[in-house]
């Protein structure tokens, strides 16, 4: 009955990782898996992010409404989410959205007494719950390249002499399927990895200058020549891009099948890129739940069928067979 | 989910509320992968409804109890691969650490 024999587990191998990177390679498994993989780390992974803003008094340049919505692209820390409540299913507060199992309040009250203009920026959120903040950008200053000192978190406002900004912000825990700011993720991509033989006969019969023009055809360093035997290599198998650039050339040089490429079906290398919300590895375990989630979902509610009266025309036709 | 019953318990179309391609097209997959299924493909019927239809046709078996143990074996697959990344991290992370001992 149980049909694991046709089953197959995939391998995992890290490339790199940081907190807010992370390439791993997702082996021996279908296209169909790491794309699932892939849509749940962008669009269902939960995250928390500012979802109500009272304004209580503003008289910066920007309208209560654009601020609003600057406020709710403001990545911040959601190890919390998985665990938190949506507020609509939320019995505490009946879907108020207002209790501290599905919200976190914010407080923000600048005002600018200087005749230097005022940056309002993340860092003036208060906080009621110490383990969701702004994401600091400057921790990662380190890893990214910045220049620590220039980090002076998210503008949210310029304000001068005599403005003003307060409010009161519930942030609520959501999916970037409903609005992308819940989104945890930045960029996530995967690729084939590319398996690349060089005809070394054929490849032996170029010149030295028309290896070079062979291997400066490709728009990405994929080949290179080797400084003592003058043979092409592959250099970086994965700057390829699947361009066909060098199998034209090779054929505008009258050499077809110089080179053949193949992507391999059942390998893949992800790149996985964090707003800082929650950690690259972190969203991938978190992914691989959730899709568990959903499968589990679909499973109990099988048993309760519904007549096919219900269905209307799709159950005429699904009669039909 | 919503399932259109009818005397052929060997073909069905499974109606699933909510989902998407994210689902759908890896359950078609594993579908294909089993011996016993002669034919599975799904569809959304309508762009702006969030629904899935799924088409399973069978040797012989009840179609419901290959999606069922389909459903299954994906299950298995993602706690499998749960546990193979959480190793590769931790994995990764002693490597890390060892040779940032021999840079000091």
């Amino acid at each position: 009955m149980d049909g694991v024999s046709y089953q197959r587990f995939p391998k995992v191998k890290i490339r790199e990782m940081k907190d807010d990177y992370l390439k791993f390679e997702l082996r021996e498994t279908d296209a169909s898996i790491a794309n699932a993989l892939r849509r749940v780390m962008i669009a269902e992974v939960p995250t928390i992010a500012i979802d109500l803003v009272e304004i209580e008094g503003n008289s910066s340049v920007l309208n209560d409404e654009f601020i609003a919505h600057r406020l709710g692209l403001i990545p911040l820390t959601s190890e919390r989410a998985m665990g938190m409540r949506f507020s609509r299913d939320c019995d505490a507060c009946d879907g108020d959205g207002q209790c501290e199992y599905c919200s976190v309040e914010f407080h923000l009250h600048v005002r600018c007494d200087t005749d230097q203009t005022l940056d309002v920026t993340s860092y003036d959120l208060r906080s009621s719950d110490p383990s969701v903040v702004p994401v600091d950008v400057a921790q990662h200053s380190e890893s990214t390249g910045y220049d620590a000192s220039e980090q002076r978190g998210i503008i949210i406002v310029k304000l001068r002499r005599g403005q003003e900004l307060r409010l009161r912000a519930i942030a609520r825990k959501g999916i970037g399927k409903d609005h992308a700011k819940w989104s945890p993720a930045a960029t996530v991509t995967f690729m084939y990895e590319p398996e690349i033989h060089i005809n070394e006969d054929l490849m032996e019969t170029l010149t030295l200058d028309e290896k070079r023009d062979w291997i400066e055809s490709s728009p990405t360093k994929v080949f290179g020549l080797d400084p003592n035997t003058h043979q092409v290599v592959v250099v970086d198998p994965e700057a390829y891009t699947y361009d066909d650039e060098v199998i034209k050339k090779a054929e505008a040089m009258g050499k077809p099948g110089l080179v053949e490429i193949y992507a391999k079906e059942d390998s893949f290398i992800f790149t996985v890129e964090s707003t800082g919300a929650i950690k690259a590895s972190q969203l991938v375990v978190n992914a691989i739940e959730v899709l568990k989630q959903k499968l589990d979902v679909v499973r109990p509610s099988e048993e309760t069928e519904e007549a096919d009266d219900q269905f209307g025309e799709l159950g005429a036709h699904m009669r039909g067979g | 989910m919503e399932h259109g019953s009818s005397k052929d318990l060997t073909a069905s179309t499974f109606s699933l509320a909510d989902e998407d391609h994210t689902l759908a097209n890896s359950v078609r997959f594993t579908l294909n992968q089993d011996p016993r299924v002669t034919f599975c493909g799904y569809s959304i019927p309508h762009p702006s409804d969030a629904r899935v239809n799924i088409r399973v046709q069978t040797t012989g078996d009840p179609a419901k109890e290959v999606l069922k143990d389909a459903l299954q074996d994906l299950m298995i697959m993602c706690q499998h691969v749960r546990s193979t990344f959480d190793n590769a991290v931790a994995e990764f992370r002693t490597s890390k650490t060892v040779e940032d001992m021999k840079i000091k």
